[in-house]
């Protein structure tokens, strides 16, 4: 746009230069300033026609925005590719290097795709343990978090920028006083360069404290196993050997577990079903509301938060009398003693013995771990499910504890200096803390972070952190896998990583990642190093099972602490409120990311805002319904937020997801109630002595407030799209899901067809079927998709994959408010049963089903949209007129409209205008305003591949399993299988040849390529 | 006597007029000064037309989400505007060439009238296809014409018949319109004084001289026109219809489709017609040629075609149960019990129960309610149109997909904005050219039969000649 | 028309009363052998084509062969472009998708077939014709309001003043007058 174009010229000529400059330079440009007062051109007007262009573009900007001019910043160091690509770019060809995420101090494998030196997708890491190839929806929104221009872009002194050599002079002479009083808090990090300097520094500073804090991090769980076995240790659960779990309140499949996706991908496999001979696991899920982990188990009971622990303990005394090891809970009993679920537990885990599995959410406190694992031990677990890990890096100290008593340091003034690294206790610490209070009597606070958040706001000193795709580092996966960081970018702004800056406070000059890590592995490999690194780097990943595993014992101070907590239970009178991290927002760090924020939760299908979340029956005795605004007061605290009705969840209580409601973070995270995040900060509620649970009061305000929830209507009304039955009913007729199964009658038109065309039903033309017809050449493969409903629980990983790939862009609250979700793959959520209390959730992955007889084509009056060679329905952007029409005729209703110039806003505007565009996957077409888009089964990556193919073997035919969709890549579980439908050997006909094979809306004849397998459950009769 | 009585057929222009005097009487509306109301009425107009234009310049500018458009309903005002005036369009060419061909000399008064209101509706239905699209700027891509792509349209596509359709329907509207407009072109010509009005009508009436070797042919012409014009009405709502019954949604993948579509266009068009003809004749005086006599016979249309429409909305819930098909009951159900609910029932009244009112032969030749059920009835068509279109989308298949539609304050300003299109248009035909065919309403008067002179060339009043049959009751 | 040179007479006109006269003058007109002459009246007179013994119109011919390319056309366009030159699997179905360009075609024809019935019919009558001697005559202007002429033309081979006015006079002629070029 016209006044863009000044700025951009400014900016190419300065790209020459260093970032800084430019932007300073970019801050005197008129220009320039004009854009930060106004963050978009005025020829885009701000007319009440709904989408408010201002607040949609500053979306936009945030959404895809790239900051820095990273055109062609690859790393100085020599990193390796993934597999055997060429080293030296081709240009358009990517390269793949691995690389890794940490997530609260956990590392996940990845494989990043660079294009040109930039990165713009991230994959799993088929070698790394902790992803098996797979990613979650946090690894899937790294990229972007990389491009954000909101992340911080220089150190603050005091709120002013400074250089970041000003920090090194800063560190060199203020931490030159050993002696002072100096508290380290620090997030969780498994780096063993890091840990290696967290020891210098406090060898270093003889009044030195340290603080691992992680708001929702597992510590309970560990302090757990004190309890219980005495010392700190890490449970790591191998679900592959377990028949029974019962979760209890534990979302371990959720993408915010930090071992999800290797625990989501052990139990879904246990539930693939060949044939009627295979076997499946069942699992119990016990929890107040509806997680995914809680959708996919066989059996769902609700029950309060605060009421787990007496339900835990009734377990523990009914399998006391039968198996040896809880002898402190014999003769126990309480409310829930008889009921019929502790008796069918009882029996099931005692005839599963060693070959079951229980868990409990780390939320919930120290005890309840204490007794699920002392249970566990008893059932001889051990070994088999369940095994208790010794991790180095985890603190020998109750953190929350350490929290605390720094804190009252801090109050009390006996601390000089703070230096808190990566974590934002300001936001997330619980409100009794007063932690922003206690900082102020702080000398000196520095504080490393990516974004300038509530805590950088309070520091003295604040570094701009490095995203890990910026920076050299290590660690360790959840189950103990050593991996090396590889950045795939320079710095875009100078900033630190965690090593970097600890180094520097530690010697006062600018630390070299690379350097660190080198030293560190130096250290493990004194011989033969330099083969050693080049084989980390090439397979991103060095040695696994790196903790080891420990034996264990009840420790003798066990039953003592069981007594105490048997006599006090927990209860909260009325209602109570639940506080959990947001399955897309986690604990708020991820809130400036459009594509989490626009993921709608996996279970109430919202997107943009958090709500208090309750049962209808509650809604009912409190008079409200959705969106109707209640009040909820809490320890003398008090919050405004919008009610929504979830069927299933447990009543009296009300759940709430922390994350939103921030102000002055960013463009998306910051509550605008026109357009974006509206949602409300929730950890007031929060309180040192309920991080859970608390009692409530809660009335209707009278207000409203709108949500933008992507699904209105959540019953299936009797229809067959989902098909699903029971285990033994399976074996029982394994033909279960196919029409005539489902309708007692088969297909129309198909017998009369069989009499006249043979395979083919009943039809007017003479169509184009593949195989035998022109339309489809013999050498041509055929693309089709089959999606394994037994194996989806929501997650909505596939459906960030999908916007990643294929520049699928964010719209903003209100256009989704007003029905126009881009998102290619959308995750439909069922609600199943009679019970609207007690109610079954299924999930369905809907793509486009790329129909051989596709209704959409035949209407387009521009043949814009029509059937490939290799049967992929494709659309024709640029002959796209936008009649919409193609829309209307899908039954499957897959097909998405750009009915604002959704993309062009925010490539062309916002503050960094030529970066946004770098953003974009290259080999993806970016759509225009008023054309149709839809799931193209990633022909990009198809063609891809049939290229490379018929390079390597000029077979026009790629192998088997060469070609992935983004979707079916980061899948956990592996629900989609994708592939050749002319190759019979392929897995997709494999899987299209299971007999839970079918078509949705197999009537019309559309002849979907995209099929389902039906779900099958594994009830216990007991429970039926 | 039987309670049988021959009731003759009454006169079709009223007051004793000669041909000059019906010359006059029309022709004079042309010539006199233009009177102050009508430059009152015209600024209105233009008013109107204006909001159009504003409506349309900014949908350019903004992009189709400026409608109420979402996910599941891609088809909003738009395609219900365009469905609403093509089917109003429909009862010009209908009085003109189906009544013309049964013979029915009634048609006369109101045929040119009729027609011109036609071409306008078309004109403003033809807007909205043009501009509902996504990329405005290449919908010439729908015409088989070379481009840079060397791709050709969808000869498969219902929007593409339509395309071809609605232009035909348009041209040969249009032409029909100007053929029968030539001789009184003329008329105007030659009873013009001053040189303007000479030359323009001059040349517009081609040098017509009234010969009979040109009326010989013209006869001839104008009877083939008739002939292709009655399938042409008949097929252009069917094509539209085609739009919905060719797809595969429930409520819209129907075979009933094309009668019903067909029927409605008629009710709808001959509302209009009535709507425009009390007021027209009223102001202009001319009860004697529009006469209750007309009115009654299109209330008698109205009804007829009322309940034709009402008959299809029982079938569609008939078929809908008799074929088994889950979703099509389904739609059909929430039609009249879901969300839309409103809308349906609004439909119902207005077009189902109004017209019945037309069996009293009381309220047919009553004026003022006349009058009023014709604005009901269009309104009621224009609610049937929201009812297909929005309620199958909002509704479909797919539960999870389901989705509420509203429009924005543009899907209305863009509706409300054509009628400054089309009041525009009729207020220029109304001043500049004859708005009842005078040759044509010449032509039936008794004076026009030759056999209604004696052999000394007196005219003689045609005696009533009564059927054989009912001759014996007397 | 001051100067009457014999010339440039272009025919002799006679107004009369009513549609019967002009009925009857057009038979003795025909009848008497005349070819070049005709009537005109405001509206067609029922049975006038007879008296004047008007040969069939060749206008139906004209339709039928518009009517026929529009037909032929339109389907010879369709499969040109769909199944020669650029055929594309459209919802699996054939190239050659009778009938679905059903509509297309019929429209087509109907188009034609108007244009045929429409251009024909001035082209069979003449028109546009601008100039014409007969409106030298002020008279003549009540042709298209209530009166009734009948023209014998100069250039027919039987003319003659005389005769022509006496046969006008003898039908009853309101008014007989000279036309000029």
């Amino acid at each position: 746009m016209k006044d863009l174009e000044p700025t951009d010229h400014q900016m190419s000529e300065v790209k020459e230069n260093t970032y800084w400059k430019s932007l300073s330079e970019l801050a005197q440009n008129k220009e320039y300033q004009k854009f930060t007062e106004r963050e978009f051109p005025e020829n885009a007007t701000e007319l009440t026609d709904g989408v408010s262009r201002r607040g949609f573009l500053r979306v936009m900007g945030a959404s895809i925005a790239l900051a820095g001019l990273a055109a062609c910043r690859r790393p100085v160091q020599k990193i390796l590719p993934y597999s055997n690509q060429p080293e030296d770019v081709v240009a358009g060809n990517p390269l793949f290097y691995a690389t890794a995420m940490p997530f609260q101090g956990n590392l996940i494998g990845l494989v990043a795709e660079n294009h040109e030196g930039r990165p713009t997708k991230l994959e799993g890491n088929t070698l790394h343990p902790a992803s098996h190839g797979r990613t979650n929806i946090f690894n899937q929104a790294a990229i972007l978090e990389l491009y954000d221009p909101d992340r911080s872009r220089s150190p603050l002194k005091n709120g002013t920028q400074v250089s970041i050599e000003d920090f090194a002079e800063f560190a060199a002479s203020h931490f030159s006083n050993t002696n002072q009083r100096v508290a380290f808090i620090s997030e969780a990090n498994s780096s063993p360069t890091y840990q290696n300097l967290k020891n210098q520094v406090l060898n270093k500073f003889n009044n030195a404290s340290w603080v691992t804090y992680e708001p929702f991090g597992e510590d309970n769980a560990i302090e757990g196993n004190r309890i219980a076995f005495g010392r700190r240790l890490r449970t790591l659960y191998n679900f592959d050997n377990a028949d029974v779990i019962v979760s209890l309140n534990d979302d371990f499949m959720g993408s915010h577990h930090p071992n999800g996706i290797d625990y989501a991908r052990q139990v879904a496999l246990r539930r693939k079903l060949n044939d009627t001979n295979d076997t499946m696991n069942r699992i119990y899920a016990v929890e107040d509301s509806f997680t995914p982990t809680g959708s996919f188990a066989d059996h769902r009971l609700r029950l309060k938060a605060s009421e787990l622990e007496g339900f835990t303990y009734a377990l523990a005394s009914a399998l006391s009398g039968r198996i040896s090891g809880l002898s402190t809970f014999s003769g126990y009993s309480n409310e829930f003693s008889d009921h019929q679920w502790i008796s069918t537990l009882a029996d099931e885990l005692i005839a599963n013995a060693g070959r079951s599995a229980l868990t409990v959410g780390f939320e919930h406190n120290p005890k309840l771990h204490a007794v699920v694992s002392a249970i566990n031990v008893a059932l001889g677990n051990v070994g088999s499910t369940v095994s208790y890990l010794e991790v180095p890096h985890i603190d020998n100290q109750d953190t929350h504890q350490a929290l605390q008593n720094v804190v009252s340091q801090m109050k009390a003034g006996t601390i000089d200096t703070v230096v808190m690294v990566g974590t934002n206790p300001v936001f997330t610490a619980a409100a009794d803390l007063d932690f922003e209070n206690a900082l102020s009597n702080v000398d000196t606070v520095v504080n490393l972070s990516s974004y300038v958040d509530e805590t950088s706001k309070k520091a003295h000193w604040h570094v701009n952190k490095a995203h890990f795709l910026e920076a050299w580092g290590d660690g360790y996966s959840f189950a103990g896998a050593r991996s090396v960081i590889q950045p795939q970018i320079q710095p875009l702004h100078k900033g630190l990583s965690e090593i970097e800056f600890l180094s520097t406070i530690l010697t006062g000059n600018l630390g070299n990642g690379y350097e660190l890590v080198q030293q560190t592995f130096n250290g493990y490999y004194s011989s033969g190093f330099e083969k050693r690194w080049r084989k980390i780097l090439h397979d991103g990943i060095d040695t696994t099972d790196n903790f080891n595993a420990v034996s264990v014992s009840l420790a003798s101070s066990f039953n003592s602490a069981m007594n105490a907590a048997k006599e006090n239970l927990p209860n909260t009178s009325g209602i109570e409120v639940v506080l959990r991290p947001d399955p897309t927002l986690y604990d708020g760090r991820y809130a400036n990311l459009g594509w989490l924020q626009e993921l709608p939760d996996p279970m109430t299908k919202i997107t943009w805002d958090n709500v208090a979340v309750m049962s209808p029956t509650t809604a009912e005795s409190l008079g409200v319904s959705n969106e109707d605004v209640v009040e909820i007061n809490s320890n003398g605290k008090s919050i405004k937020i919008a009610a929504w009705l979830q069927p299933g969840h447990v009543d009296n209580s009300i759940t709430l997801t922390v994350g939103y409601g921030r102000e002055g973070i960013g463009r998306v995270a910051n509550s605008y109630i026109d357009y974006t995040a509206g949602g409300v900060d929730t950890y007031p509620l929060r309180a040192t002595s309920s991080t859970l649970f608390t009692d409530a009061q809660v009335s209707k305000t009278g207000e409203q407030y709108e949500i933008a929830c992507v699904q209105d209507h959540h019953s299936l009304e009797g229809r067959d799209m989902y098909r699903q039955t029971t285990l033994e009913k399976y074996k029982e007729n394994p033909e279960f899901a196919t029409f005539k199964s489902v309708h007692g009658y088969g297909v129309p038109g198909m017998e009369e067809g069989h009499k006249l065309f043979g395979e083919a039903p009943i039809s007017l033309f003479d169509e184009q079927e593949f195989p035998d017809k022109i339309s489809y050449p013999e050498y041509e493969p055929q693309w089709g998709m089959a999606i394994d409903l037994n194996s989806c629980f929501g997650c909505g990983v596939c459906v960030i994959a999908c916007q990643a790939e294929n520049n699928i862009p964010v719209i903003g609250k209100k256009e989704v408010k007003r029905g126009r979700e881009m998102h290619w793959i959308r995750n439909d959520r069922y609600f199943v049963g009679d019970d609207v209390n007690e109610p079954q959730a299924v999930h369905q992955p809907i793509p486009c089903m790329h129909c051989e007889l596709a209704p959409c084509e035949q209407v387009c009056p521009v043949a814009a949209t029509t059937h490939s060679d290799d049967g992929i329905n494709q659309m024709t952007y640029n002959r796209c007129i936008g009649t919409r029409y193609c829309a209307n005729n899908c039954p499957y209703k897959v097909r998405r409209f750009n009915f604002f110039n959704y993309p062009k806003e925010y490539l062309t505007t916002g503050d960094d205008p030529d970066i946004i565009q770098m953003a974009m996957n290259p080999e993806v077409t970016v759509r225009f305003r008023g054309v149709m888009e839809k799931c193209t089964y990633c022909v990009q990556r198809i063609n891809r591949a049939k290229i490379e193919t018929k390079i390597k073997t000029g077979s026009p035919k790629p192998e088997d399993k060469t070609v992935q969709t983004a979707c079916q890549q980061a899948c956990p579980t592996e629900a989609i299988t994708f592939g050749d439908l002319t190759d019979k050997d392929s897995v997709v006909m494999q899987a299209k040849s299971n007999n839970r094979n079918y078509q949705m809306l197999e009537e019309l004849n559309t002849r979907p390529r995209t099929s389902y397998l039906a779900k099958v459950t594994n009830p216990n009769p007991a429970l039926a | 006597m039987s309670k049988y009585e021959y009731v003759p057929e009454p006169a079709l222009v009223k007051g004793n007029h000669d041909f000059a005097s019906l010359t006059r009487l029309v022709t004079d509306v042309n010539l006199r000064p233009t009177p102050k109301g009508w430059y009152v009425a015209m600024i209105g107009a233009n008013a109107l037309l204006l909001v159009l234009l504003v409506a349309i310049g900014y949908l350019f500018w903004e992009g189709t989400g400026i409608w109420g458009l979402n996910n599941p309903v891609g088809w909003g005002w738009a395609i219900i505007n365009f469905v609403w005036w093509v089917g109003i369009g429909h009862a010009g060419t209908l009085i003109s060439a189906i009544l013309f061909l049964f013979r029915q000399d009634w048609r006369t008064a109101i045929n040119r009238f009729a027609e011109a209101m036609t071409i306008f509706a078309v004109m403003c239905a033809m807007i909205f296809p043009g501009i509902h699209v996504g990329r405005i700027w290449v919908i010439y891509w729908v015409f088989p014409i070379p481009n840079q792509m060397d791709i050709w349209p969808n000869f498969n596509s219902p929007l593409l018949w339509d395309v071809f359709a609605v232009s035909t329907y348009f041209t040969v509207s249009f032409l029909f319109w100007y053929v029968g407009l030539v001789p009184d072109l003329a008329t105007i010509r030659d009873r013009a004084t001053d040189k303007i009005r000479k030359v323009v009508y001059g040349i517009f009436s081609l040098g017509w001289t009234g010969s009979n070797r040109h009326w010989w042919n013209y006869e001839k012409s104008y009877m083939i026109l008739a002939g292709l014009a009655t399938p042409l009405v008949l097929s252009v709502h069917t094509i539209v219809s085609f739009d919905f019954a060719v797809s595969v949604i429930p409520g819209w993948h129907t075979t009933i489709f094309p009668p019903y579509f067909v029927a409605g266009a008629i009710f709808s068009g001959f509302a209009m017609v009535l709507t425009l003809m009390i007021v027209a004749r009223k102001i202009y005086g001319m009860k004697d040629i529009m006469t209750d006599d007309h009115m009654e016979k299109m209330n008698i249309i109205i009804l007829v075609t009322g309940s034709m429409v009402g008959f299809a909305y029982m079938m569609e819930f008939f078929v809908a149960w008799y074929s088994g098909v889950e979703y099509e009951k389904a739609i059909f159900l929430l039609r009249a019990t879901g969300p839309y609910a409103w809308a349906y029932w609004t439909m119902m009244i207005c077009n189902v129960l109004s017209p019945q009112f037309f069996w009293s032969k009381r309220l047919r030749r009553h004026v003022g309610f006349t009058f009023f059920i014709s604005i009901v009835v269009n309104i009621g068509m224009w609610f049937e149109r929201f009812v297909i279109t929005v309620t199958s989308l909002a509704t479909d298949y797919l539960p999870s997909s389901w989705d509420y539609y509203s429009p924005t304050i543009w899907d209305v300003l863009t509706y409300v904005g054509t009628f400054g299109l089309f009041f525009t248009m009729f207020l220029l035909f109304l001043r500049f050219l004859p708005m009842v065919a005078v040759a044509e309403i010449k032509a039936v008067l008794p004076q026009a039969d030759p056999h209604n002179y004696d052999e000394n060339y007196d005219y003689q009043e045609p005696v009533e000649e009564v059927p054989e049959s009912q001759a014996r009751l007397y | 028309m001051s100067t009457n040179n014999q010339n440039d007479l272009h025919g002799i006109l006679a107004e009369f009363k009513n549609p019967k006269q002009l009925l009857d003058v057009a038979k003795m007109m025909s009848k008497s052998g005349y070819t070049k002459f005709d009537t005109y009246s405001p509206f067609p007179i029922h049975g006038i084509d007879k008296a004047m013994k008007l040969k069939k119109s060749k206008l139906g011919w004209i339709v039928l062969t518009c009517g026929f390319l529009g037909f032929a056309g339109a389907v010879s366009m369709m499969y040109y472009m769909l199944v020669i030159d650029y055929p594309i699997n459209i919802s699996g179905k054939p190239f050659f998708n009778a009938p679905a360009w059903v509509p297309v075609t019929f429209e087509l024809t109907v188009l034609l077939s108007a244009f045929g019935a429409v251009f024909g019919m001035f082209a069979l009558n003449g028109l546009p014709k601008l100039h014409n001697p007969l409106f030298n005559v002020t008279r003549f202007k009540k042709a298209t309001d209530d009166g009734f002429f009948a023209c014998i033309e100069a250039n027919d081979s039987m003319f003659e003043t005389s005769k022509v006015k006496k046969l006008f006079e003898d039908a009853g002629a309101s008014h007989i007058e000279e036309v000029y070029e």
